[in-house]
């Protein structure tokens, strides 16, 4: 049984999925500025998801995303000016300069890393799940992938351990339908997650991922599963990227520009404004207000980030191992 | 431009200087004010110091050391670095037949500091034989020159043993002389520079002595009409067999050997000896032995008859003012011969410490090829085998050698001179130490009347040494 | 003083280990109930449980990378691989992830996980069970390699292995488990970089590795008995290498052989040669030289197998070659 989210859970819904929305439009902007020196996957159009899964997390819950993941990382709690100031490889950054987009960690809110690689992240979120279990913590573990990891090892092998050893795990599949280039129907013979469940024995199902309250509905399900000892989830979130599959390549040749219209008269954003405009659940104003606020974070964010210092090189060598006087691990 | 360096010229009548000893070798680095060379004239040394910075070449039909030079003749040129010295353009024919090919007249002198290798065009690339990093920290360690050591590592590369070994072997590395051409031959031949060299003190080996040694050591030991024993040995000639083999073979068909003998009393002798072997004073000195004694008198006799003292150069008979005397030791490694220098002019007791200290270097094998050159006389005692009278072989380029023979009592008729009116018959029959005397002479330089005159005066100061003493 | 096997050895300290940190887990195949293929939990299922000694399906890379989430969230898993061979699978889980996220994650997230299981060729294992592959691991930054010859050096090493922050592979090789060796009763714990000199000479230096060090001791006596003094140096850790162990020997000798049974191609010993060519040129009085199996696929047949591994023969052959140079 899941509880709907109050008006103020709803606005945070809101400001959250708008965060994600603005600094990934800076991000975007920077990159053609030649600010970010490396690779920058937007998550543009899927803000629904992050924003849903996260809500319904504790700070020392974890979460283990994507080269995709800026999403997931504002939505856990890094802050927009630690973002940006990553991507534009400065030591304030939240890896301190040494990841860039797909190496953000901050176990302070408990994101365990993007990752470069598809699927690693599968396998360490039941890892960590494993470990909540074992120590008996009451603490969840996520982990966001896209249809891209589905037909990868490492989605069969970490879903199956999970399932088997009844993890506290919530697995979040992006479903938008492209792996880059790769249509998921050219992937597989079974364009569906969700209907994977089955196989595995795990407790799966498949909703709107540009719909928030859908997302967070399902999540909540999931996370209340998880720590009751439930066991894992799968939950397929069927969303669309309205940019390009990183930023500076060229969006064209597998998908149409009507396809792109199309679901961009299904944004996330502007669905929950009007269901909360429509159901007096807020105020235009309000509204308003939030939008301002947050452009006004990000813009700060941005000019933090450009002032930033760069990492000292002489440090470069530093961590490859445990060195004494180190923070414990999370 | 390669800088000539000339017999110079001392003092203003002097027309001509024997060209004593070359104190820096072919491919040594030189500096300004180094001495190259000494030079004898008027029976003074001079050193000849170089005007030049740069590297020496002295080339091989440069006068040789010893002889007597013309002033102004060629002796050597200094180079600079990578550059050729003219004698390595000389085509073939004029040089001496020691068959070096002009192209092997370029020998890299790469132990020259600075400069790069001087590789002649044609000729064909050399290996250096490779010294490993730890030979050569453990040379700079202790002063060991590695290019001169053998190497025994497998590729013929210089390892730390092989410095270790050199370091024990002598004190100064640079008493071989020898070409450059002549160690690399020795090197690739596995030839012994130092026996070599030792056996031919004074000479400056070619790479011609170097492979005619090397050729010593391929063929089998000669037979000689001796029967083969049963069971058959087959021993290896060592260098120093081979060179003691030319030397005695050019000393007995070079010269004009005549060996005079004489049987001497020797009781007087005896008895000096037993003085000094008694004589508490000198508890801690050698012994003066009997060859010791023997040195001393004949040095003292030798300035009496400078014509057997005499070195035969080329065509001139050098005499000597001074008595370097050789002594034949049997070693291990066969007979050497170091010199005791200026027996003249020193006492019995300084030529018994001088004579002990190379016969422990001899036994040792740590003579330097400056302790056997140079010598005007030879003595070779055979008396502790019991020989009595033998024909020594001179020892070219001396003009005489002494052999002693046993001292044994004997039965002799004593005092028979004493009185001229009296019969032979009337002396008495006293029992005294007899010695036989083999003096070995070259009859092309000194007839058989000096030489008997010589020796006859031997067996007086060794019947009465006080006539030495009071000489 | 007792003598236990290798295997007893680490599961002794493993036992202790368990007891004292519930955040101890070990996952593999048949390491519950079953005790593990070689023994290694022998008896700790009864003790500890299914939690903590967790059968897994044959998913090296699912439950390598679980076991890689698993330490960054606060618990200490211990990967139970069996044959090197097997984790092969996981290669990118261990070099990609692994290996990477302290430095990544600027040290915030600790990487305490131990990798252990049996290299090695012979029995024939064949080439699928006769890996070792070490140098990839001591090639890639953020492991630690850790391959103990004794029982002594294991139980030492294994309870370091437990207690760093860093991923460690433990790497037994399988004709080692079984043998007996002397082993203190009490806790100890050898620090990793520290190499043991096994034996003591004059006339060259030779580093052996895990099971060449047996065979090269003995190598090394029966030449004692030709008055040929030969020093012994086993590393006992290959990341961290304990290079200034080596070069004090090789200081003392002049001549270095290593001895190690897996390739030559890019391997310790063409490591350790370069590191002794940069620190050490002036003491060599001969090349460094390295004794390997042959750079061939580890075949089946006795006599096969055999031809390929380094044998007392041929390391004998190796060091009267290298002192002959």
């Amino acid at each position: 049984m899941t509880t709907q989210p109050n008006q103020a859970d709803m606005l945070q819904l809101y400001r959250t999925m708008l965060v994600i929305r603005r600094t990934e439009e800076q991000l975007a902007k920077s990159h053609q500025a030649g600010l970010i020196p490396g690779a920058c996957h937007t998550y543009v159009g899927e803000e629904a998801v992050a924003t849903g899964v996260c809500a319904n997390l504790n700070q020392d819950d974890v979460v283990f995303s994507t080269h995709r993941g800026h999403g997931h990382a504002l939505a856990k709690g890094v802050s927009p000016r630690e973002l940006i100031a990553e991507l534009f490889g400065r030591a304030t950054g939240v890896s301190r300069g040494r990841g860039g987009s797909m190496h953000l960690f901050s176990p302070e809110v408990g994101l365990l890393g993007t990752t470069g690689i598809v699927g690693p992240n599968i396998l360490q979120a039941a890892g960590a799940g494993y470990t909540f279990k074992l120590l008996k913590t009451g603490r969840v573990s996520v982990g966001f992938f896209g249809d891209g990891a589905v037909s990868n090892g490492a989605f069969h092998e970490g879903v199956n351990l999970a399932t088997v050893w009844d993890l506290p795990v919530i697995f979040v599949c992006e479903n938008n339908m492209y792996a880059t280039e790769v249509p998921f129907s050219k992937a597989t013979r079974n364009p569906q997650v969700a209907n994977r469940g089955p196989a595995y024995g795990i407790n799966a199902c498949a909703v709107d991922g540009n719909d928030v309250l859908a997302v967070y509905a399902a999540a909540q399900e999931a996370v209340a599963r998880a720590r009751s000892g439930g066991g894992p989830t799968l939950i397929e979130c069927r969303t669309y990227r309205t940019r390009s599959h990183a930023e500076g390549m060229r969006d064209v040749g597998y998908r149409t520009r009507d396809e792109v219209d199309d679901w961009k008269t299904r944004d996330p954003i502007q669905a929950l404004k009007d269901h909360l405009l429509a159901s007096d659940l807020a105020a235009a104003g309000d509204l308003q207000a939030i939008e301002a606020q947050v452009q006004a974070l990000v813009d700060e964010a941005a000019e933090f980030a450009k002032s930033s210092p760069w990492p000292d090189p002489d440090t470069a060598t530093r961590y490859i191992y445990s060195e004494p006087g180190g923070q414990p691990h999370a | 431009m390669a800088v000539e360096i000339v017999m110079p010229r001392f003092g203003w009548t002097m027309e001509e200087g024997l060209l004593a000893e070359w104190t820096k070798q072919d491919g040594d680095s030189v500096r300004v004010g180094d001495v190259l060379f000494t030079v004898e004239s008027d029976k003074a040394l001079n050193e000849v110091e170089s005007f030049e910075n740069g590297i020496l070449r002295i080339p091989p039909n440069s006068p040789p050391v010893g002889s007597t030079v013309r002033v102004g003749a060629l002796l050597a040129y200094v180079v600079q670095p990578g550059e050729r010295a003219p004698f390595e353009d000389q085509p073939a024919s004029t040089l001496p037949p020691a068959t070096l090919a002009a192209s092997e007249l370029a020998t890299p002198t790469a132990e020259v500091a600075g400069g790069a290798l001087p590789a002649a065009p044609d000729a064909p690339a050399r290996p250096r034989h490779a010294v490993s990093p730890r030979a050569r920290r453990v040379a700079a360690e202790l002063n060991v020159d590695f290019t001169r050591v053998r190497g025994s590592g497998r590729t013929g590369r210089v390892i730390e043993r092989d410095v270790r070994a050199a370091s024990q072997l002598r004190p100064a590395p640079s008493e071989v002389r020898a070409s450059p051409l002549a160690r690399r031959a020795a090197a690739e031949l596995g030839v012994d520079l130092e026996q070599l060299s030792a056996v031919r003190p004074g000479q400056r080996l070619e790479r011609a002595d170097v492979e005619a040694a090397a050729r010593q050591a391929a063929r089998p030991p000669a037979a000689a009409g001796v029967v083969a024993p049963a069971t058959k040995q087959v021993v290896p000639v060592s260098s120093v067999r081979r060179l003691t083999a030319e030397r005695m073979l050019a000393g007995a068909h070079n010269t004009a050997p005549v060996t005079l003998t004489t049987e001497v009393d020797a009781t007087e002798l005896v008895r000096l000896r037993t003085q000094l072997k008694s004589d508490s004073q000198a508890a801690a000195q050698p012994i003066p032995s009997y060859t010791d004694l023997m040195a001393k008198l004949v040095a003292q006799v030798l300035l009496e008859h400078p014509a057997l003292n005499a070195r035969l150069e080329g065509d001139d008979l050098l005499l000597s003012s001074a008595v370097h005397i050789g002594l034949a030791v049997d070693t291990e490694r066969g007979l050497l011969v170091p010199v005791v220098r200026d027996v003249q002019a020193k006492g019995l007791r300084q030529i018994a410490r001088e004579a002990a200290a190379l016969i422990d270097s001899a036994r040792a094998g740590r003579l330097s090829a400056d302790e056997m050159r140079g010598s005007t006389f030879t003595i070779t005692n055979l008396g502790m085998y019991e020989i009595d009278a033998f024909t020594p072989i001179i020892n070219l380029p001396e003009c005489a050698i002494l052999g002693l023979g046993r001292i044994v009592p004997k039965q002799v008729v004593v005092d028979a001179a004493a009185d001229p009116r009296a019969t032979p018959e009337a002396g008495r029959v006293a029992i005294r130490q007899m010695m036989f005397l083999s003096l070995t002479f070259d009859h092309r330089l000194v007839d058989g009347a000096p030489a008997a005159r010589a020796l006859q005066r031997i067996k007086q100061f060794v019947e009465q040494p006080f006539l030495w003493l009071v000489n | 003083m007792r003598e236990i096997t290798f295997v007893d050895a680490t599961r002794e300290v493993l036992a202790e280990a368990m007891a004292r940190d519930p955040s101890i887990f070990v996952v593999g195949e048949g390491i519950g109930a079953r005790g593990g293929n070689f023994m290694t939990t022998a008896g700790l299922f009864d003790r500890f449980g299914p939690e903590r000694l967790r059968d897994t399906p044959i998913s090296e890379r699912g439950f390598v990378g679980l076991c890689t989430g698993a330490a960054m969230a606060g618990a200490r898993p211990i990967v139970d691989f069996m044959f090197v061979d097997f984790i092969l699978d996981a290669m990118g889980e261990l070099i990609n992830q692994m290996a990477k996220v302290q430095y990544m994650s600027s040290g915030r997230l600790k990487m305490p996980l131990v990798l252990r299981g049996a290299i090695g060729i012979g029995s024939s294992s064949a080439t699928h069970h006769s890996g070792s592959y070490y140098p990839t691991f001591v090639n890639v930054p953020g492991f630690r390699v850790v391959v103990p010859a004794t029982p002594h050096d294991a139980k030492g090493l294994f309870a370091t292995a437990l207690q760093s922050d860093d991923p460690v592979l433990f790497l037994e090789h399988k004709s080692l488990l079984y043998n007996k060796g002397p082993v203190p009763e009490e806790s100890y714990s050898i620090p990793f970089g520290q190499a043991r000199i096994a034996r003591e000479g004059q006339a060259i230096t030779v580093v052996a590795l895990t099971s060449m060090v047996k065979k090269t001791l003995d190598a090394a006596e029966q030449l004692a008995q030709e008055g040929v003094s030969v020093e012994v140096i086993d590393p006992r850790t290959l990341a961290p290498l304990d290079i200034n162990t080596i070069l004090e020997s090789l200081h003392k000798t002049g001549r270095l052989l290593i001895v190690d049974e897996w390739f030559g191609p890019c391997g310790i010993g063409a490591e350790i040669g370069m590191q002794v060519m940069d620190l050490a040129f002036d003491d060599l009085d001969a090349p460094v030289r390295r004794l390997n199996c042959l750079h061939t696929p580890t075949p089946y047949s006795p006599t096969l197998e055999a031809a390929v591994v380094p044998n007392t023969q041929t390391i004998t052959q190796a060091i009267r070659d290298l002192l002959a140079e």
